[in-house]
């Protein structure tokens, strides 16, 4: 995680515990987000380490990673940090409900990347729960943002329904 | 109409609150640049050349004489009193001042409306026919469906930042008014062998840069699985669109590099996924409670044939012309579809006044149902007028200049803002278009050349959909000096082709005698009734190229 | 963007939009933005444009105008200088459609 950032998880600040392993660096017994090339190497290595892992997915520009390659691995990851690499790349927003609706993963989903102040909330409707943010955002100021809009029309990977359907007590 | 309930009006709120805050911060100078455009253009604000520009959704085109008042209110107030009409059935000013929109929209949601996503890369305004629920053989009014896109798309979490903007059209009529086939998902509503309703899909048209014809990815998706259809198309687009260059961002491009064949499959494999949780499935009685809202009119039994309407064309010719060429048969007998056109002879297509809009909403609530509608080709409808109301409708129109006779004839141009107003301009498109008019005004003559189509651009972003005008013009920049190009054969409708560039453009003064070349050649091919496209369609490019050229 | 270029002028101006609203504005000699082209500095020679440029954005530019830059004006015998191209022309005075809008409607 960049230095100029803190962690806010469900909802509070939280430490971060993690670590993000460059492709070359050695494996150790801290908790490590590995690339998704590397999980897919080293499985069996990774596999039988006894500490936490953890995935991030690119966005990439022409092609970005596809979540799907997870599939395999969902029982040995605790964390897939999805990455936004600008605001405007929003491939991270499918790949997280994939994660959370098709793959039924209930680990921590985490934003790591740029972030704009409205795109927590959709994020957070998408199963995103973690998010790196600026350390200048004060946890008012980001659970403002979260509650900016009050309803939502179309059901995703949270709670809320959708106005269609809630209308009508479904 | 479809009407806000308390959630509704509660988002739309939210909304005005949220792009108050956003402003602010920006005057205030907490805010970058940078930071602040991708938030104000979500709300439909772009900058343009001499000012601000505010773009206003009217969803599928559809109007209540109350939100036409407050369009004018908000013309008068905010702006310089007037609005223009576009191609998207949006409505745009040209000079709102950025520190009084967040007022300006507060007003506009009063009335129910908003500038959500007229801008930015999500779903933009759903639009539809104009016609819809007064033309005669609809399969079912796109309205209803339109408004379940609507909402289903309005803030959506995972499509708000897609490779590229995504535009969305329905039409419930074998008649394409709507142009489904130039738009990132096309849908045309149809009934299967068995009498059931649902939904023929497109995919993959546009325009821009590179033009492409939408596929049919779908026969036929039933009803109720429509959103799980479209939210597997929007989410096979958002993973696999390109990011890396934003001409290739669309989803056409997608389509195109993808192949027609693979797109299906992967659609398929989405839509199987999605469709299995049936989360997407709307309950039908939240189906029947917006249906209720576009429920036919309470229109009255009257005979097909009206004896006033009969002497009042025989003894009016103008007037009869007018009716000839600008009102539609209904649905319903003794009631007639009145077109407004916005293409005075001379004047500035898509433009409308503060008054006039005042005018059109007093016609919309006596004689019309209370209802106006915009089209794609940025003339006004109203949808249910009596026939024997024609004649006190047609000689208000007339006092306001709003009773150009010539729907579909050449003067009724389609032109974006061009060099006046746009940022990204090339070239002027405006004056284009009333050049041509003028040297058209005659319209004896408007009526023998027939059904012909101009489309304008003052860039290849294609805002004037040149590539579907049966004479498209492009304006090209060459060393600050503007040039026009020619293309000939495109349509718009339910048989949609894209022009063919004739050749060398041409210099602003010499266009309109290109285009009057183009004319004579038609006239003197055209064989029995043919229109221009389909003599264009029968004898190809050469005959219009070499006269178009010769010295 | 289109007929944006200015390159190979000689004679060069800077200009902007306001942010409150819009307005097209002028970088001046005594270092300020004005409404009217006719009291923009001209550059004379890619050099001295480059240094107009750099002197219209102080740091705190962003708080009044948006995204300053350069365009090309040319000399007349008649009526001194004028845009060259017809984008800053109409930039300059308004709308050619509506002569009754922009700056052009506040000049006459
Ligand atoms: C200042 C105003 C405007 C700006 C900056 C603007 C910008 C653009 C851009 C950049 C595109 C190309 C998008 C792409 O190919 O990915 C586009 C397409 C389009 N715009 Fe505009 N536009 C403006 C005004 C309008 C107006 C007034 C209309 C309606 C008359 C309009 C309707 C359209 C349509 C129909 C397309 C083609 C959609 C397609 O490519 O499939 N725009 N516009
Ligand atoms: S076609 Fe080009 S000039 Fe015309 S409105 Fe669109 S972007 Fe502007």
């Amino acid at each position: 995680m960049q230095s100029n950032r803190q962690l806010i998880k469900d909802g509070t600040l939280a430490e971060n515990l993690w670590l993000y392993l460059e492709d070359d660096a050695a494996l150790s017994d801290t908790a490590s987000i590995v690339s998704l090339q590397r999980l897919e190497d080293e499985a069996d290595t990774l596999r039988a380490r006894n500490a936490p892992l953890g995935v991030i997915l690119r966005a990439g520009e022409k092609q970005g990673e596809d979540v799907r390659r997870l599939a395999p691995f969902l029982d040995m990851i605790q964390l897939v940090a999805i990455e936004f690499p600008v605001y405007r790349n929003g491939r991270g927003f499918s790949s997280a409900r994939i994660l959370r609706e098709e793959l039924k993963f209930d680990g921590e989903i985490r934003a790591t990347g740029e972030v704009l102040f409205d795109q927590w909330q959709p994020m957070a409707r998408c199963g995103i729960n973690a998010f790196e943010v600026d350390a200048s955002i004060s946890l008012d100021q980001f659970n403002q943002a979260m509650g900016e809009f009050s309803q939502a029309y179309q059901p995703a990977s949270d709670a809320r329904r959708g106005l269609l359907w809630q209308r009508h007590g479904k | 109409m479809y009407r806000y309930d308390e959630f509704d009006h509660q988002l739309v709120a939210e909304r005005v609150e949220q792009f108050r805050g956003q402003v602010a911060r920006r005057v205030a100078g907490e805010i970058t640049e940078d930071a602040f455009k991708p938030l104000r253009l979500m709300n439909g604000v772009y900058l343009q050349l001499h000012a601000y520009m505010l773009r206003v959704a009217i969803p599928y085109g559809t109007l209540s004489s109350k939100q036409m008042r407050m369009l004018a209110h908000l013309a008068r107030e905010y702006d310089r009193g007037y609005g223009h009409f576009t191609t998207r059935q949006n409505i745009q000013y040209n000079w709102p001042a950025l520190d009084r929109i967040p007022d300006l929209l507060q007003e506009l949601a009063s009335v129910e409306m908003h500038a959500i996503q007229t801008s930015g890369n999500c779903i933009r305004n759903v639009t539809s026919d104009q016609y819809a629920g007064a033309i005669a053989d609809e399969v079912e009014d796109p309205r209803i469906i339109s408004e379940i896109i609507r909402q289903w798309s309005t803030f959506h979490p995972e499509f708000s930042y897609l490779p590229r903007k995504f535009k969305i059209a329905v039409t419930g009529h074998k008649n394409d008014r709507a142009a489904i086939k130039l738009h990132d998902i096309g849908i045309v509503i149809v009934k299967n062998a068995a009498g059931e309703i649902g939904y023929e899909v497109h995919v993959g048209g546009g325009q821009g840069r590179t033009p492409f014809i939408a596929k049919k990815m779908s026969d036929f998706v039933p009803a109720a699985q429509l959103l799980a259809y479209l939210e597997a198309v929007m989410r096979v687009y958002n993973m696999l669109g390109r990011r890396d260059n934003s001409y290739k961002a669309r989803i056409k491009i997608l389509v195109h590099e993808t192949g027609e064949e693979e797109m299906r499959r992967l659609v398929e494999a989405e839509f199987a996924k999605i469709d299995a949780s049936q989360m997407l499935t709307v309950p039908q009685e939240e189906i029947d409670r917006i249906a209720a809202y576009f429920a036919p009119p309470a229109l009255q039994e009257l005979p097909a044939a009206s004896a006033s309407l009969d002497a009042a064309r025989a003894s009016d010719t103008a007037f009869d012309h007018w009716v000839t060429t600008n009102v539609v048969s209904h649905v319903k007998p003794g009631y007639g579809i009145v077109n407004i056109s916005l293409k005075p002879i001379g004047g500035i297509p898509g433009d409308a006044s503060d008054a006039q809009m005042d005018v059109i909403a007093d016609l919309a609530e006596t004689y019309a149902q209370d209802e106006v509608r915009v089209t794609h080709e940025q003339n006004l409808v109203l949808p249910h007028v009596k026939l024997d109301d024609l004649k006190t409708v047609y000689d208000t129109l007339l006092a306001h200049g709003l009773a150009t006779p010539n729907l579909g004839m050449i003067s009724d141009t389609i032109a974006c803002p061009g060099l006046d107003y746009c940022n990204l301009a090339n070239a002027r498109s405006i004056p284009l278009a009333q050049e041509i008019s003028n040297r058209f005004a005659d319209l004896d003559r408007q009526y023998d050349i027939g059904e012909l189509k101009i489309k304008i651009s003052g860039c290849i972003n294609a805002c004037g959909h040149h590539h579907v005008g049966h004479i498209g013009i492009l304006g090209v920049d060459k060393k600050g000096t503007e040039f026009y190009q020619i293309s000939l054969g495109g349509s718009a409708d339910e048989n949609a082709s894209l022009g063919d560039i004739t050749g060398r453009a041409f210099t602003e003064d010499d266009i309109v005698d290109a285009i009057e070349n183009l004319v004579a050649s038609y006239v003197d091919l055209r064989q029995g009734g043919e229109r221009f496209i389909d003599t264009y369609r029968r004898v190809g490019m050469q005959p219009f190229k070499e006269r178009l050229y010769a010295e | 963007m289109a007929q944006h270029s200015a390159k190979g002028a000689r004679f060069q101006a800077v200009t902007a939009n306001r942010l409150t609203d819009g307005e097209v504005v002028y970088f001046t000699d005594a270092g300020h933005w004005s409404l009217s082209f006719s009291e923009a500095a001209i550059a004379d020679g890619a050099e001295a444009a480059e240094a107009l440029l750099a002197g219209a954005m102080p740091a705190d530019f962003e708080a009044h105008v948006l995204d300053p830059y350069l365009f090309e004006v040319l000399q007349d015998a008649q009526t001194g200088y004028q845009p060259a191209s017809v984008r800053e022309t109409i930039r300059a005075k308004g709308p050619t459609i509506r002569l009754d809008l922009g700056k052009q409607a506040i000049a006459s």
